[in-house]
């Protein structure tokens, strides 16, 4: 079944993929978005993220049925994102798309992530060390 | 007594919820409500949420919602900023 998590813990990578797996699967496409350690120039020290977390879900799986509307052939998706406290080079978000051939693999993660930063409300602060500012998303054309 | 008042919850998340000094509060409007009626009332009760008025984004009972959507007794409004998730 496809996967639409929201977690304060750190994200199982390997077990979401080996969750996904099915037999009929020929690929596997992760993206796995980690904390950086600068933004324009400024050295970041850690990420907050903070969810609206049924919300969030919903939106997720939303995201799940878009892609299986554009790609039929894709076996299995699967969305998990962290919130709280994120230290440089942990993963805030792990999405993982399992299909028969590799082509519609990729197109959906990169679909996925795209989506994800456009509709699901999830929200970032960056820690600096002199100081703390909430990163401004881009205001998107809201679909129902 | 025949009353048009509603009572609706509103949630305030990132950005907005730290302006506002607030997280969660009940809010009684008058029927027939919307969310852009419900905004200028919570704007008017904080506002510091003055400078989201063209950012902000609205939800409705987990739904993405837009300023015409009607408001109904019990709805919960939720209001921030752009998401920056991922």
């Amino acid at each position: 079944m496809d996967i639409f998590e929201i977690t304060r813990e750190p994200i199982d990578k390997p077990g979401l993929e080996k969750r996904l797996l099915t037999g009929a699967a020929g690929a596997v496409v992760t993206f796995d978005g980690v904390v950086r350690d600068n933004t324009k120039g400024r050295r970041v020290v850690s990420l907050q993220y903070e969810a609206y977390e049924p919300m969030a879900v919903k939106e997720m799986r939303r995201i799940g049925a878009e892609i299986r509307k554009r790609w039929p052939d894709v076996e299995r998706v699967g969305v998990i994102h962290r919130f709280g406290p994120l230290e440089i080079s942990e993963s805030s978000v792990v999405i993982v798309i399992t299909s028969p051939h590799r082509r519609v693999a990729f197109e959906a993660c990169r679909y996925a992530i795209d989506r994800l930063k456009q509709t699901v409300p999830i929200w970032k602060k960056e820690i600096f060390e002199d100081g703390e500012e909430w990163v401004e998303g881009q205001a998107p054309e809201v679909s129902r | 007594m025949t009353s048009n008042a509603i009572k609706i919850n509103v949630l305030l998340f990132g950005a907005c919820r730290e302006v506002a000094g607030a997280s969660e509060l009940n809010f009684d409007l008058t029927s027939p409500a919307d969310v852009a009626g419900a905004w200028n009332e919570i704007k008017t009760r904080f506002p510091n949420l003055e400078k989201f008025e063209r950012s902000a984004l609205f939800a409705v009972n987990e739904e993405h919602a837009r300023k015409e959507d009607p408001l109904k007794d019990g709805d919960t409004l939720a209001i921030f900023p752009p998401v920056s998730g991922g």
